[in-house]
């Protein structure tokens, strides 16, 4: 078995410049997904309700499938549809087959980011005792400035730990966005292993990235919590 | 002052009130006993809007209203002129001592921030917590968070005080801080309508001792009549084994 | 547009249904395996000493990290190669080795955390208890410890299984014909056409497959809490 190391150095340097496509796939994604998930977890809380149902019926649907499929049949999909609307219905010359693939890699990684933020909004508001929601309503509160003031500020210290595993679960599922020709870190270092097949070096360099881009991932939100968490620091001291 | 008629409620098949009346004039110390599941934190929570009663009316003022169907802004008014508190506190974890206080002035009563600082560290005063205005709550123990959350309900100068068992959570030697706190209020004039199992409390302030069972009131008196001459079977028997126990305790 | 034949999707599900069995078996030598790796981890993180503790931890940490394609693609390249180096020759053993052999690496540092989180789960004064009134600490292990560790345990392992069975889709990008390597079959086979009613049928498999595997392990859960009345006083 041999490494060619001269090879890892160059995929290294090439690789670099998937850095900010992956972020970017990261980070616009749970952006874009945040404010829906939420919306939607409340809306899931209310079990009774039809918009309840339908919600528990998308995450259930999203987290039962596996991502690669999601992206294999959206990609295939996504095009003809957007073509279609395009063509047809705004009448405009626009070669679809343009534009930049990321749009789709976006759509697809933020309709399956949605779901995953749904259920951790969701059990992050169920951890907040029912007793602070009722205190808040007795002392004047109504109940959006018991959400905003009260509920929401102490979801999201419960929220973190989870929030940290599913944007480091979201980067390494942007690593399969070559599949929609995404031009990722994953792409790259696929391009270049090909050339002379030295899938064992490339992947090896970019397994190195992934660990340090997701240990600054883990940095960050470390010190969010430490922000944010201010009074259930002090209890634990 | 406030008059709340014949509320009803039931949890699925379990009928929890049947038919509650309550008078309360101003000054009034209402001290309401019974055994667990008599119904009688469930009643003192409809008063608040926390439990939606299935039937009843109140007249609180010069409001009246159906408890079943009242509108959100009833619902509002009559909650800004009581005050609740709990059983286990529900201070608000994410706030200091001094934040919870002034939430309820600031936020839902609109009072200016410096004003609301003021009362706040004023009611935190009376309660002797003038040393803890900046600790959260997970700092303080439980007698120091119940006494703040006394603090929370005397700062938005309430019509009538609203407390559940407040000190049934609290390790034996912490009780009395938290009693001696409602003892100096009940001295002030304010109207307290107080669930406990406290005799002590019930015997040395009450104006008037309601004993509720099965979701009825079974008999109501001042403090005097009710322990010295109950006219009830059920109420004899209630403080009998009560007493018991709180003689053990002792 | 391009057209549409909801037929079709049921069409392709008698062919997609042979390969079930390929899907349920990579999962299954997945769980033996990383569950057993899992376990000795959990076992080394609890038990020995801080050096294996370390060890443990940056094991997990660094798996954590590794997209599962990566890392399936590092196991099905580079593994042969390092083994040759020893001498044994893997270039014709089966692609469901190079599967169950990269997803027993990733599923075992989840397992570990599984492990161990329901191990500290259980009061200590469990084991205590058992060994004051005479028992063993293998029988306080088998007869009071296990008992409530797995029920404990349960809620998680239907997570990781879940993912498992999600991840194993990718087995296909490496040749492993299971449910999803058969529909990238038939969508080549009909020069891409119908791919859409496929991937759909695909979806109603694996929605399917995660949703009897979280179902069943709730039950599972459900009972053992109702039937031997454990953990009764926690709730």
């Amino acid at each position: 078995m041999t490494i060619n190391t001269a090879f890892m150095i160059q995929t290294f340097l090439d690789v670099l410049a998937g850095i900010p496509v992956t972020l970017e796939l990261t980070f616009i994604t749970l952006l874009v997904s945040f404010p829906i998930a939420f919306f939607m977890a409340l809306q899931k809380l209310e079990k009774k309700k039809f918009s309840g149902k339908i919600v528990s019926g998308y995450v259930s649907f999203i987290r039962g499938t596996p991502v690669v499929l999601q992206i294999l049949f959206l990609y295939s999909l996504l095009p003809t549809i957007l073509n279609y609307f395009i063509k047809e219905v705004l009448n405009l010359d626009v070669d679809i087959f343009a534009l930049n693939p990321i749009i789709y890699a976006f759509v697809v990684f933020s309709l399956n980011t949605i779901a995953v933020l749904t259920e951790v909004f969701r059990s992050a508001l169920l951890t907040v005792e029912h007793g602070q929601l009722e205190a808040a309503l007795a002392i004047g509160l109504n109940k959006r400035q018991a959400y905003a003031r009260i509920i929401i500020p102490q979801a999201v210290v419960f929220a973190l730990p989870n929030l940290c595993n599913a944007t480091i679960n979201l980067m390494k599922s942007t690593s399969l966005a070559f599949m929609m020709t995404v031009k990722d870190i994953t792409a790259i270092a696929k391009v270049n292993a090909a050339y002379g097949y030295n899938y064992i070096e490339a992947y090896l360099v970019i397994s190195v990235l992934y660990i340090i881009l997701c240990t600054v991932v883990q940095f960050g939100y470390g010190a969010v919590e430490r922000y944010f968490s201010l009074y259930k620091r002090i209890s634990t001291n | 002052m406030l008059e709340i008629r014949n509320v009803y409620k039931a949890f699925g098949n379990n009928q929890v009130l049947n038919g509650v009346d309550l008078k309360v004039n101003k000054g009034d110390i209402i001290v309401i006993l019974g055994p667990s599941g008599s119904g009688k934190t469930t009643f003192l929570r409809t008063i608040n809007f926390l439990e939606k009663a299935d039937k009843g009316t109140i007249d609180f003022d010069d409001i009246h209203t159906e408890l079943q169907s009242a509108s959100h802004k009833t619902i509002n008014k009559i909650r800004k002129k009581t005050a609740f508190v709990f059983q286990n506190y529900n201070l608000f974890a994410n706030k200091t001592a001094l934040e919870n206080v002034t939430e309820g002035l600031i936020v839902a009563r609109k009072v200016p921030k410096e004003e609301a600082i003021k009362r706040a560290k004023d009611a935190l005063d009376k309660v002797g917590l003038s040393e803890r205005y900046d600790y959260y709550p997970s700092q303080l123990s439980g007698g120091q968070q119940q006494r703040v959350g006394i603090a929370r309900a005397i700062a938005v100068n309430p019509d009538v005080l609203l407390f559940d068992e407040p000190t049934s959570a609290l390790d034996p030697e912490l009780i009395g801080e938290v009693l001696s706190v409602m003892k100096k209020l009940a001295k002030e004039g304010a109207t307290m309508i107080v669930v406990t199992h406290e005799m002590s409390f019930a015997q040395e302030v009450a104006s008037r001792v309601v004993f509720m069972d099965g979701g009825v009131v079974v008999e109501e008196g001042t403090a005097k009549q009710i322990f010295t001459a109950p006219k009830e079977k059920r109420t004899e028997q209630f403080l009998r084994r009560i007493v018991r126990d709180y003689d053990y305790v002792i | 547009m391009r057209p549409f034949h909801p037929a079709y999707i049921f069409e392709v599900l008698p062919q997609l249904f042979p390969y079930i069995g390929v899907t349920i078996a990579v999962t299954f030598g997945t769980v033996l395996g990383g569950g057993l790796i899992g376990l000795l981890l959990a076992a080394a993180k609890i038990k020995r000493g801080r050096i294996a503790k370390i060890l443990v931890n940056t094991y997990v940490y660094l798996t954590r990290c590794i997209p599962s394609i990566v890392m399936l693609f590092i196991v099905y390249y580079g593994l042969p190669e390092l083994l040759m180096v020893f001498g044994i020759d893997i270039n014709n053993v089966h692609k469901a080795f190079f599967v169950i052999t990269t997803f027993s690496i990733l599923f075992a540092a989840n397992m570990s955390e599984v492990f161990r989180s329901a191990y500290e789960a259980v009061d200590k004064g469990q084991r205590e208890a058992a060994i004051s009134i005479g028992m063993s600490e293998f029988q306080a292990f088998r007869r009071i410890l296990l008992p409530q560790c797995t029920v404990y345990a349960i809620p998680n392992f239907a997570n990781a299984l879940v993912n498992l069975i999600k991840e194993g889709s990718l087995a296909y990008t490496i040749g492993l014909i299971d449910i999803m390597g058969k529909g990238q079959l038939i969508i080549g086979l009909n020069m891409g056409s119908y791919s859409l009613e496929t991937y759909l049928s695909l979806f109603l498999l694996y929605w399917i497959l995660t949703i009897i595997s979280e179902k069943s392990l709730k039950l599972l859960e459900k009972r053992l809490l109702q039937g031997k009345k454990i953990l009764h006083t926690a709730g």
